[in-house]
C-alpha cells in the first residue's frame, strides 16, 4: 500500500490532533533553579558547594565515624592483639606474611595480610567507597550530574574531553576500575586514551583518599592541589600532541528530582558489591605479594637500584624507595608504609603525590588491558614520562620555595 | 484589580520581604568573609556568645567561607523584586548554599558524637556525651538556619503559583 504525500500529511495531522495538547508554558521555580545551576556565574559556586558537601560528608562519615570511631578501636584494640596472641612462632615466615611485624601496636604498622590487609580493605576503604558511591548516586539521580557535565564542558574541552568526562573522573575518585570502563561514554579513541591515561595517573581512588585522610589529614589539600594542577597541565599537553577528534556533544538535561529510595539502594548495592568482588581480593593478594617480595629481597634489590633516581631527582628520603616500588601492587598500602617513615612535610607531600601518579594498581591495570593492549602500552609510556617530569617539577618548586 | 496590585507590588524594588532577604544576604556575606579572614590569620579565632569561627582548617573555613560569600551575594542579588520567579530563585539558591554548609556542620558533629572516643573502652558514646557534642558554640551557618526558613515561604509561594 502506497501513501501519497498529502495522505501522509493528513495522517500526521490526525495523529497530532489526537495526541498533542496545546497550552501556555509556565516556568516553575525548579526549572529556573535548574537554569541557574547550568549558567557559569551561578553554576560554578553551586558546583563548588556540591563538591564541598561531597567531601565533607565523605570525611565525616568514612573518617570520623566509621574508621576513627569504630574500626581503629576494633582492629588495634581487639583484632591485632588477638592474632598476635594466638598465631604461633612470631619469628617465622608465615607470621611475617599473615600477621606481619610482631612488635606492631597498630594495624597500620603490622603489614600482615590478615591484619593490615583486612584493616585497609574493610576498616578504611569499604566505608570510604560506600559513602562515595552513595553521594555519587544521589547526585546522579537528583539530576545534578548532567548539569555538572554541561558546566564542565568548556573546561574539559581544553584538555580534549567533553562534559560527560566528569562521570569517569568522579567514579575514579571511588575506584579506578569502573572509571576505566566508564571511559566508553566518550566518543573518540583520542578522548578515551586521554581520559584513561589521566585516570591512571592523576585521580586517586577511594582507597588512597581514605588512607591519606587517616595519616596525612593536614597535607591532603596540598596533595590534591598538586594532582589537579598536573591533571590540567598534562591533559592540555596530551590534547595537543595526540591526533584525533574532539567532537561536541548534545546533552539531555533532565529536571531535578528527589532520588527514589529503591533505585538508590539498588545502585549502591551493585556498585559496592562490584568493589568488594573486584578490588578487595587485590588488596589482600597485593599485601601477600608485597610481603613475599620483601621476604625474597626483591624490593630491597630494586630499592638499591633506583635509590639515586628517587633521592636525587625526586628529593625523597631513601627509606621511601621500598614503599614506592611496592606501590605498583597496592598504592594505599604504600601510603600507609610511608606514614611511619620520618619525613618533612615537603617529602611527605612529594612521596604521596609520587605514589598516586605512579603505576595504576593491578586491578586497574587488568581493566585497562581489557580495553586494548596498545592503549595500555601507550598509557604506560606516557606515565613514565609524566612521573619523571612532574616528580622533578615538584622537587624544583620545593627547592625554589626553600622547603625541599 | 488584584492583579494590578500585585504588579505594582512587583514593580516596587524593595518590599519588606526583599528587605528581610537583603539583610539575611548581608549577614551571610559578612559571616563568609569573616570565615575566610580568620582562616587567613587576620585574627586567631572569633568566639562571641554562642558563635564561633575557629578558622583552623582550610577546607571548612576558606572553602566553606567562599560558599557562604556566594550564598550572601545570591541573596542580595535576588532581594530586589523578590516576588518575581527569577529573583526568588536566586534567593532560594543562596539559602540552599547556607543549608549545605550548615547541614555538613551538623552531620560532622553527629559523626563525632556517636563513637565514644579514643580514651574510652566503650564503642558507643553515652547519652550525655552524645548531647554534649551539640552544645554551643555553633558555626555562623548553623546560627543562620532559623533565619533562612523564610526561604520556605518563597518556595511555597511559587509552588502555589505552579499548581
Amino acid at each position: 500500500m502506497v501513501f501519497s504525500s498529502d495522505a501522509r500529511w493528513e495522517m500526521v495531522d490526525e495523529i497530532t490532533r489526537q495526541t498533542v495538547t496545546y497550552g501556555t508554558y509556565k516556568q516553575t521555580l525548579g526549572a529556573v533553579l535548574g537554569d541557574l545551576t547550568v549558567k557559569p556565574l551561578t553554576g560554578i559556586p553551586v558546583a563548588v558547594a556540591a563538591l564541598y558537601a561531597f567531601w565533607s560528608v565523605f570525611t565525616s562519615f568514612a573518617g570520623e565515624l566509621v574508621t576513627d570511631g569504630f574500626m581503629v578501636k576494633f582492629f588495634d584494640g581487639l583484632w591485632l592483639p588477638w592474632f598476635q596472641a594466638i598465631w604461633p612462632d612470631p619469628g617465622s615466615w608465615h607470621y611475617f606474611l599473615f600477621i606481619g611485624n610482631p612488635a606492631a601496636d597498630t594495624c597500620f604498622e603490622a603489614f600482615g595480610m590478615l591484619t593490615s590487609g583486612l584493616f585497609v580493605s574493610v576498616g578504611v576503604v569499604l566505608p570510604a567507597v560506600f559513602v562515595f558511591y552513595l553521594m555519587m548516586t544521589l547526585l546522579e539521580d537528583s539530576g545534578y550530574l548532567p548539569r555538572l557535565a554541561v558546566l564542565m564542558d568548556t573546561v574539559l574541552h581544553r584538555i580534549g574531553l567533553h562534559g560527560y568526562a566528569i562521570v569517569p573522573i568522579i567514579l575514579g575518585l571511588g575506584c579506578n576500575v569502573p572509571a576505566v570502563t566508564a571511559t566508553r561514554i566518550l566518543e573518540t579513541k583520542k578522548q578515551r586514551f586521554i581520559m584513561m591515561t589521566l585516570l591512571a595517573i592523576f585521580i586517586p581512588c577511594g582507597a588512597q583518599l581514605g588512607i591519606m585522610m587517616s595519616i596525612i589529614p593536614d597535607l591532603i589539600g596540598v596533595v590534591i592541589l598538586c594532582l589537579i594542577i598536573g591533571f590540567g597541565i598534562f591533559g592540555f599537553v596530551l590534547n595537543k600532541i595526540i591526533p584525533g577528534e574532539n567532537p561536541e556533544i548534545l546533552v539531555d538535561v533532565p529536571p531535578y528530582n528527589w532520588p527514589v529510595k529503591e533505585y538508590v539502594i539498588k545502585k549502591l548495592w551493585n556498585r559496592t558489591k562490584g568493589f568488594l568482588k573486584e578490588a578487595v581480593p587485590f588488596v589482600l593478594l597485593g599485601i601477600l605479594l608485597v610481603n613475599l617480595l620483601y621476604l625474597g629481597g626483591v624490593i630491597q634489590g630494586l630499592a638499591n637500584l633506583f635509590e639515586p633516581v628517587f633521592v636525587t631527582w625526586f628529593g625523597v628520603p631513601k627509606e621511601t624507595v621500598g614503599p614506592l616500588i611496592a606501590a605498583f601492587l597496592r598504592k594505599d598500602l604504600a601510603i600507609a608504609q610511608l606514614s611511619i617513615i620520618p619525613m618533612t612535610a615537603y617529602q611527605m607531600v612529594a612521596s604521596v603525590v609520587l605514589v598516586t601518579i605512579y603505576f595504576p594498581c593491578v586491578a586497574t591495570f587488568v581493566v585497562m588491558l581489557r580495553e586494548g593492549w596498545k592503549e595500555l602500552i601507550a598509557a604506560i609510556a606516557v606515565l613514565f614520562v609524566v612521573v619523571f617530569i612532574y616528580g622533578g617539577l615538584i622537587h624544583a618548586v620545593g627547592i625554589l620555595l626553600g622547603v625541599a | 484589580m488584584e492583579h494590578v496590585d500585585m504588579k505594582q507590588e512587583n514593580d516596587r524594588k524593595i518590599t519588606p520581604l526583599g528587605f528581610y532577604f537583603a539583610l539575611l544576604g548581608l549577614a551571610t556575606l559578612l559571616f563568609g568573609m569573616a570565615d575566610i579572614l580568620v582562616w587567613a590569620g587576620i585574627r586567631p579565632g572569633i568566639e562571641v556568645g554562642i558563635l564561633e569561627i575557629a578558622g583552623d582548617d582550610f577546607f571548612r573555613w576558606a572553602w566553606g567561607g567562599f560558599v557562604m560569600v556566594c550564598a550572601g551575594i545570591f541573596m542580595l542579588a535576588g532581594s530586589a523584586r523578590v516576588e518575581t520567579l527569577q529573583q526568588s530563585a536566586k534567593v532560594v539558591l543562596g539559602g540552599v548554599l547556607v543549608w549545605v554548609i550548615a547541614g555538613t556542620d551538623i552531620f560532622a558533629r553527629l559523626c563525632v558524637a556517636i563513637p565514644a572516643g579514643e580514651a574510652s573502652p566503650a564503642f558507643l558514646n553515652s547519652c550525655s556525651g552524645f548531647l554534649t557534642e551539640f552544645a554551643p558554640p555553633y558555626t555562623p551557618a548553623m546560627l543562620l538556619i532559623p533565619f533562612t526558613l523564610g526561604i520556605v515561604y518563597l518556595i511555597r509561594m511559587h509552588a502555589n503559583d505552579d499548581s
